[in-house]
């Protein structure tokens, strides 16, 4: 910053001093490398963004039964009792998937990160591997799995647990295989934030906190757990926010309550054409992400995803 | 006495780990098994073992073009996506600029946007600008959101580092380009493999913003999950699910072992840096 207004400040000398004119030479070589990385970002990502916002409104129309200069798409959705509905439907559905997520990844990140010693890389990577491997065909596998002539269901009428004709309603097309393999498809990116904290965790503490007289598990709760919080936020958020706007899953092993607020938007922008009111709920679930991020922004560190 | 865990305990999460691994690699291993059985469901009774499935798998000209679709879009997005985000990374690590938290921000947003959105978006975008849809309009959408992942990988990476060792080349004469070509890209080039592959398999995985801005050309994740619905096709969508899920798992695994070994080569070579500098002073 402040290099910055220096080099702004002489721009109003009339001869460029030696200084600014390596100045602006590492400022060339700064933006070139940045140039087509964020022109690439600013077209493809915030431009079309904005568009869906300017197109919400009817300020920019694309097709013929659109309205020009309009806010009552967006006035139709707030006051709507079914799309309102659907969106706190998927906040549930995040909510329960995340929270499940975080509870079983916990003490397996716990494990890894303080007891397991040498081999937690080599164990952590056993968990990661999963996750890399295609969303799609882990769904799939739940599907042949779960459903009423699938794989569970099949081996219980050879065993004569469940008779000839007999199903488990609740296995299939439920909310509980939905809620069931989101968590499956999380866990393991869950565990990876969650896992860095606790391994960045100076183990002295828990050692000072055990010679001060406190229990193992007064330990954990005033030690352990507050300081491993920026990894569980970060799981909870990064599961959360992908989870808000699915409709692949829910629609694939969720049956007809598997209809979500995201697959409200897509339905609006291929079955319904309905470009403009889908464009309204793509927006506000934008915000709704926003907000979110406001409140939990400053527990989030991203780098923990990745390393 | 360990303070993180009684001994009881400890035995406690093993099995939890265990029976999360469990939990993690079954589903995947039933499918594998079931890929063999000679039946048109999928399920029980067993009916003996047979490659029948991966044999009408490998004539199914729709599942062939689609992989090929899939292949193409996966390699335009991580060539692009690793092109993208070198310079982007060394600008965010080595370089000290106006608006940095701005310009990091924007890289990183793509990660907090739920795809239904992005693909809304894109939709709208080549709409408005007349693009028409194909396998590149699905690459330029992958490349946004495989971006922050590569930009993600290499940060840690360049942060490892020593400047010092750019700095001595430019001390030398060496110019920003020689430079590059042999201190910085050589040290890091275990990332950017990582970089490429993760890229790759984001891209490759792909079905939300892929459905949206597809052509008539579709990638495998797309053609799959319209499959889905038609329980005849399953037993050799289930084969090819049992291919692709192998291969993948194969080559994840093998850059991140990569990854953790070039690593550690790079915290000894560090350290020896580390101690000459002492010993020099």
């Amino acid at each position: 910053m402040a290099t910055d207004t220096a080099s702004a400040a002489s721009v109003e000398t009339s001869e460029p001093s030696p200084r600014r004119r390596r100045g602006s030479g590492r400022w060339r070589v700064t933006s070139g490398l940045l140039a087509t990385p964020t022109i690439w970002l600013v077209v493809f990502f915030v431009v079309p963004v904005v568009l869906v916002g300017v197109y919400s409104v009817g300020l920019l129309t694309l097709l013929r039964n659109d309205d020009y200069l309009s806010l009552e798409h967006w006035r139709f959705f707030l006051t709507s009792d079914t799309y309102l509905a659907l969106f706190w439907k998927s906040v549930r559905m995040s909510l329960g998937v995340s929270i499940t997520s975080v509870l079983l990844a916990y003490p397996v990140a716990y494990l890894l990160a303080l007891i397991a010693g040498s081999k937690k890389y080599t164990l952590l990577l056993v968990i990661i591997v999963p996750f890399l491997t295609s969303y799609l065909l882990r769904v799939l596998a739940w599907r042949v799995i779960l459903n009423p002539q699938g794989v569970l269901q099949s081996f219980l009428r050879s065993i004569d647990v469940l008779g000839p004709e007999q199903q488990i309603d609740w296995l299939f097309n439920s909310t509980f295989a939905i809620y069931l393999v989101l968590s499956y498809v999380w866990v393991p990116f869950v565990a990876l934030p969650i896992f860095v904290s606790l391994e960045n965790l100076d183990q002295h503490l828990l050692e000072a906190s055990s010679d001060l007289g406190a229990s193992r598990l007064r330990t954990f709760w005033t030690v352990t757990l507050p300081l491993s919080m920026p990894g569980v936020v970060a799981g909870f958020i990064f599961v959360f926010i992908p989870t808000i706007g699915e409709y692949v899953t829910p629609q694939l092993v969720g049956g007809p309550g598997g209809f979500m607020f995201g697959s409200a938007i897509q339905s609006a922008f291929t079955a319904g054409l309905d470009w403009q009111f889908g464009s309204a709920m793509a927006m506000f679930l934008i915000f709704a992400v926003a907000v979110l991020l406001i409140v939990f922004g400053r527990f989030l560190n991203v780098r923990s995803v990745t390393e | 006495m360990n303070v993180a865990v009684s001994r009881a305990g400890r035995r406690w999460l093993w099995l939890v780990f265990w029976l999360l691994t469990l939990f993690l690699y079954a589903p995947l291993v039933i499918l594998l098994i079931f890929s063999f059985n000679d039946r048109e469901l999928v399920s029980f009774p067993w009916e003996g073992f047979t490659l029948h499935w991966y044999q009408t798998f490998l004539d199914n000209p729709e599942i062939l073009t689609a992989l090929r679709v899939s292949v193409v879009v996966a390699t335009l997005t991580a060539v692009v996506t690793t092109i993208l985000a070198i310079p982007a990374s060394i600008a965010l690590v080595r370089r000290r600029f106006f608006g940095k938290g701005l310009v990091s921000g924007v890289m990183l947003a793509p990660l907090v946007i739920p795809l239904v959105v992005l693909g809304t978006a894109l939709l709208i975008l080549f709409n408005t600008i007349g693009i028409p849809f194909s396998p590149l309009t699905i690459a330029i959408g992958h490349i946004v959101i495989a971006l922050p992942f590569a930009i993600l990988t290499l940060v840690p990476r360049l942060e490892r580092i020593p400047a010092a060792l750019e700095e001595a080349s430019r001390d030398l004469g060496a110019g920003w380009s020689t430079t590059f070509r042999q201190i910085t890209f050589p040290l890091m080039l275990p990332a950017i493999f990582s970089a490429f592959l993760l890229s790759f398999v984001i891209s490759f995985d792909e079905v939300v913003i892929a459905s949206f801005v597809a052509g008539d050309e579709v990638t495998f994740p797309v053609y799959l999950y319209s499959q889905l619905r038609l329980p005849r096709q399953l037993p050799q969508v289930i084969a090819v699910a049992v291919v692709v899920l192998t291969i993948s798992a194969i080559v994840v695994t093998i850059s991140e072992v990569l990854r953790r070994m070039t690593d550690k080569s790079l915290e000894e070579t560090t350290r020896v840096h580390d101690e000459e500098e002492v010993s020099v002073a």
